[in-house]
């Protein structure tokens, strides 16, 4: 009687194996070869949407019209996409689980993602060691890439072997170009720092006061508020009588911005309010945007940077691709900040697949990924994407550095949006 | 299993400066907050306690009654802020409110009075369904249980209402002041505080005055006792869980005018805030519960006020654990069973 149980357990055993096993290549639709996977990590769901969903369309914009011509080298390309997001806000322990499970089918050969800098953190070591290639449209912490920043403990095992590139200029450059806005052109003198002591948060908002004291400018408080935090009051109250003239916090949205913004306001402190691009995250209908947490006319007078080229060439024309794309979706029917960036992250990988499938069209799976991390790195390659000429340097970082500003208007269209200024290009160095 | 108080013969001195330490203790550490933050962060601070302090009532009076740390409790708090924020909207509809002082009062009241009752009503419900047939098991059974309705909670209005933060109609101005002199005060600030101390002055009264409230009194000192006087257990019961829901419900209506924004997890930090004040003036104690929550919103405003925001937290319980080493039932804390 046992015997035969445990037989019969064996023989289920073995049959949920061997189905389980993934088959590799599939019978794709069209393509002749199978389908090829892009992955992309974002966190899409709840107050995060508003960062992630504009920025999975721009890739999937690239790989639907990818598609459309027939596929890269006779394979089909299938969008992966994986949601972070727990309760509306990024995950760390849900990202690092999504990228094991990008390692480990075979079929993806790239990762598009992630959107956070902390995530970017927890993903690099797993990707690196894998040696599957992830391009990151909007992660601009400095410690990600740059190894005077320890960006070698993330890519201990392979320290040379780099997987991970983005489009996204870094915090060491977003930071001081907000500083000498505040300083040159709003002419503010004393800032009140909060920082929502993150990855991100605080190495942008040390940034900025690093530059800011240089500049001769004075911190009337510097603050670190958890992203946990809802009732900023008291850090208001106590800086309200030292006169800051201006507002600088380092973080996202999620972490409390809009509720600062709001309570800033309520306090009746009407000064600049001034942020990286955790803050510039859709107009006043968008759920989960600074604009539309704080309130249309709150958010007047606030002023944001995007680590990213704002005015492109190709923007026009990549503006109406995309509208025209989605214009059947139910909401983000309009290109977000970071939609640009990963149309051209997603082309990067794209492209590489092509090169790299042109000189080695019988190469496996394994091959196809090695290969595609491999031209997708090279310094010496260069991509003709939609924000223009795009190359790497031997750590990953964009060659082309831009800081683009951006400014509330609450009487734009849709409950108040981000109205872009001005862009500045910190290339070159 | 009702545990039996028992006093002791004490001299009258005795007696009077035994009760009279803990007020004094508070008194003197809110003059001493006033001293060193100043009179705007004062007021800052004893808003912020007055919204812990609505919430710990229901915490203190639910543990006074039948022994349960009722998790859910913030968690009512959060859904009574979508209640008020849900009947406002509706009411006024999308347009902007300039109202005048008269139609303002009238919907405040209807604020009040309308999530005051349906919070009411659902806190009677959990304790019907959820905590009443587990009336008897082992004491780890209801916790568990009241984690579980906790969880409903937040993940009910997370449906329905998303996880970002959602904006409140805030009926009075926050950036309107009253000028008393040379002192100015915020009038969303004496809102707060004068509704919350209000509802507390009246529950104490209706504790203390009232049949139904001598009837709490004794179902919380002695249960079987209390039966056989006459009293009805569960109809008592269920009405101290109405008393607490619809002052969670009041905490509710009056975050959502004073933040103008709430969000579905608002429940835990406040619960946790509430749960803290309660144990630190004493648990079963309603007096206790108030001035906790006082304690606990000059903690933290003191923290932020000298810089300290990110230790806020770390402080609250820091006071919490010396408390409880010097008196180890609380500021007003008494032996379990009894009442203030």
């Amino acid at each position: 009687m046992r015997l035969s149980r445990l037989g019969a357990a064996v023989v289920v055993a073995t049959m949920v194996a061997a189905a389980c096993s993934s088959t590799p290549g599939g019978s794709g639709g069209a393509g002749q070869k199978g389908t090829l996977k892009l992955g992309v990590t974002l966190p899409l769901s709840g107050g995060a949407a508003a960062d992630g969903q504009p920025t999975l369309k721009g890739a999937k914009l690239a790989v639907d019209e990818a598609n459309a011509k027939g596929g890269i080298g006779g394979y089909k390309l299938e969008l992966m996409p994986l949601d972070h997001a727990v309760n509306g806000k990024y995950n760390e322990q849900q990202a690092a689980q999504d990228m094991q499970t990008f390692v480990a089918d075979a079929a993806v050969i790239g990762v598009v993602g992630p959107y956070n800098s902390a995530v970017g953190k927890v993903q690099i070591p797993i990707s690196n060691d894998a040696g599957l290639v992830q391009c990151s449209p909007a992660n601009t912490n400095e410690g990600l890439t740059k190894p005077e920043f320890g960006a070698l403990n993330l890519r201990k095992n392979h320290p040379d072997r780099i997987n991970y590139i983005r489009v996204a200029t870094t915090d060491d450059i977003q930071g001081p170009a907000m500083a000498v806005y505040g300083f040159n052109t709003l002419k503010l003198k004393n800032v009140l720092i909060i920082d929502d002591v993150t990855t991100f948060g605080k190495g942008v908002a040390d940034n900025f006061e690093k530059k800011w004291k240089e500049l001769g400018g004075t911190v009337v408080d510097r603050v670190g508020a958890g992203a946990d935090t809802t009732d900023f009051n008291g850090i208001i109250t106590a800086a309200k009588p030292k006169n800051p003239d201006g507002v600088y916090y380092g973080g996202v949205v999620t972490s409390g911005a809009g509720l600062l913004l709001k309570q800033l306001r309520q306090q009746g402190l009407t000064i600049p309010f001034m942020g990286p691009d955790g803050i510039v995250n859709g107009n006043g209908d968008a759920e989960g945007s600074l604009i539309k947490v704080a309130g249309a006319q709150n958010a007047a007078n606030s002023y944001g940077t995007i680590a990213a080229i704002g005015d492109f060439p190709a923007k026009k024309d990549f503006d109406a691709a995309f509208s025209e794309h989605f214009k059947g979706d139910s909401d983000f029917k309009t290109p977000g900040a970071y939609s640009g960036p990963a149309y051209a992250c997603a082309t990067v990988v794209l492209k590489s697949l092509e090169e790299f499938l042109k000189t080695n069209a019988s190469a496996d799976q394994k091959a196809i990924r090695e290969g595609v991390r491999a031209y997708a790195s090279d310094p010496s390659h260069s991509f003709d994407t939609v924000l223009g000429k795009t190359s790497f340097d031997k750590n990953g970082d964009n060659t082309q550095k831009f800081i683009s500003f951006y400014v509330t208007d609450p009487a734009a269209p849709n409950n108040g949006d981000w109205v872009f200024k001005e862009q500045q290009d910190f290339g070159g160095s | 299993m009702a545990t039996t108080a028992v006093t002791t013969a004490r001299a009258p001195f005795e007696r009077v400066s035994r009760r009279s330490t803990p007020y004094v203790f508070v008194v003197g550490l809110a003059l001493a907050v006033f001293a060193l933050i100043g009179p705007a962060q004062f007021i800052n601070a004893l808003t912020i306690g007055a919204i812990y302090a609505l919430v710990a009532l229901g915490y203190t009076m639910v543990y006074g009654i039948i022994e349960l740390i009722n998790f859910a409790h913030g968690d009512v708090f959060m859904v009574g802020a979508f209640v008020s924020m849900f009947t406002l909207t509706t009411i006024l509809g999308d347009g902007s409110f300039s109202l005048g002082v008269g139609p303002t009062v009238a919907l405040i009241i209807v604020a009040f009075a309308g999530t005051m009752a349906v919070m009411g009503v659902l806190g009677v419900l959990i304790e019907r369904f959820a905590y009443r047939p587990l009336r008897n098991a082992p004491r780890l059974a209801p916790l568990i249980t009241a984690i579980g309705v906790s969880f409903i909670l937040q993940n009910a209005v997370q449906i329905v209402y998303g996880p970002s933060p959602i904006n409140t109609p805030q009926l009075i101005p926050p950036t309107a002041r009253i000028e008393i002199g040379s002192i100015s005060i915020g009038l969303i600030n004496v809102f707060v505080i004068g509704s919350s101390v209000g509802l507390m002055v009246a529950l104490r009264l209706f504790v203390n005055r009232t049949r139904l409230g001598r009837a709490m009194r004794a179902t919380a000192q002695d249960r079987e006792a209390a039966q056989l006087m006459g009293v009805d257990i569960n109809r008592t019961i269920a009405l101290t869980f109405f008393i607490g829901s619809a002052l969670a419900g009041a905490a509710g209506v009056v975050q959502g005018f004073y933040f103008g924004n709430i969000q579905f997890n608002l429940g835990f930090q406040a619960g946790l805030k509430a749960f803290t004040a309660a144990v630190l003036g004493g648990i079963g104690n309603i007096t206790g519960a108030a001035l906790g929550g006082f304690v606990i919103g000059f903690v933290e405003v003191t923290a932020a006020a000298f810089g300290l925001f990110v230790w806020g937290q770390a402080l609250v319980f820091a006071v919490l654990i010396i408390t409880l080493i010097f008196r180890p039932s609380g500021l007003l804390g008494q032996q379990l069973g009894e009442r203030a």
